[in-house]
């Protein structure tokens, strides 16, 4: 029974993840969604973009999911910060979301969140 | 809504929300969501570990963007005392069902996931009543907006 903590892969959009921002960190758990603009069957290394921004992902332990560029993919891993300030997801698992409705899970997205941060506000309160 | 009981309901929750509920200081199973006492929730994410006691028991944690929530679902419907006073063919039927839940279980599937609400070690997680795969891409962002809704019209005060 004694495994570590899986931790939530926090939820954010490819355009937020700026160095600026608070999900920019070594070691960060998010879920990220976007195209694949590219991948390597060689180095396993994934390109998903959304808007004009873009993330590489290593997907090397998703061997069995079938990779299509111009398909839509959604990743929950670790991210890391390469010295050049390059981020790439270490992928845990990823899964193909062709027909997701993106403006809708943007917008929930905000919702969410925002409805988290009230929540934790009132708990603390 | 005012007044009616969620105690038999499976509320449907958001894993933060989920993992905040306070344990009720007089019952056990019972668990307090704001004033309203409930036992039994429904949670929606991406299964994103799987461990498994053969004849025992499956934990695996679903994660729907706001926390991980450790669930448990039960395989020893064949060995265990607890359904020994059942009819054979009826527990041969559930052990069957939960032999067929545990399957789809697997790492990176989108999981709903009804259970009840227990408390293992001072943290809460769901023990299961069952278990469906959702391929529809936009269940999660659909539960997302049902649980909001939810919280403000029925599960609020």
């Amino acid at each position: 029974m004694a495994s570590p903590a899986i931790k939530s892969g926090a939820l954010v959009t490819l355009p937020e993840l700026q160095p600026s921002s608070e999900f920019f960190k070594e070691g960060a758990s998010l879920r990220v969604t976007g195209k694949l603009q590219e991948y390597s069957a060689e180095t396993a290394i994934a390109v998903v973009a959304d808007e004009s921004a873009t993330l590489r992902i290593d997907t090397q332990h998703l061997r069995e999911l079938s990779f299509r560029v111009g398909s839509v993919f959604q990743f929950i891993g670790e991210l890391h910060i390469q010295p050049n300030n390059e981020a790439i997801l270490q992928a845990r698992t990823g899964r193909n979301v062709d027909g997701i409705d993106l403006d809708l899970y943007h917008q929930s997205l905000q919702l969410v969140r925002q409805f988290q941060a009230e929540r934790m506000n009132n708990s603390t309160t | 809504m005012e007044g009616s009981s969620l105690q038999n309901t499976h509320v449907k929750l958001l894993g933060f929300n989920l993992l905040s509920l306070k344990p009720s200081p007089m019952n056990s199973s019972t668990f307090y969501l704001n004033r309203h006492p409930v036992s039994r929730a429904e949670i929606l994410g991406v299964i994103t570990s799987r461990d498994q006691k053969p004849n025992k028991f499956i934990k695996f944690t679903v994660d729907d963007g706001t926390a991980a929530v450790t669930c448990i679902l039960w395989l020893n419907q064949l060995n265990s005392p607890y359904f020994s006073s059942r009819q054979p063919a009826t527990v041969r039927v559930l052990a069957d069902l939960a032999k067929g839940m545990a399957a789809d279980v697997q790492i990176g599937n989108v999981g709903r996931v009804r259970g009840r609400i227990t408390s293992y070690r001072g943290e809460l997680q769901v023990t299961v009543s069952d278990v469906v795969i959702e391929r529809d891409p936009n269940a999660e962002t659909l539960h997302w907006l049902d649980c909001l809704t939810l919280a403000r019209r029925c599960y609020g005060g």
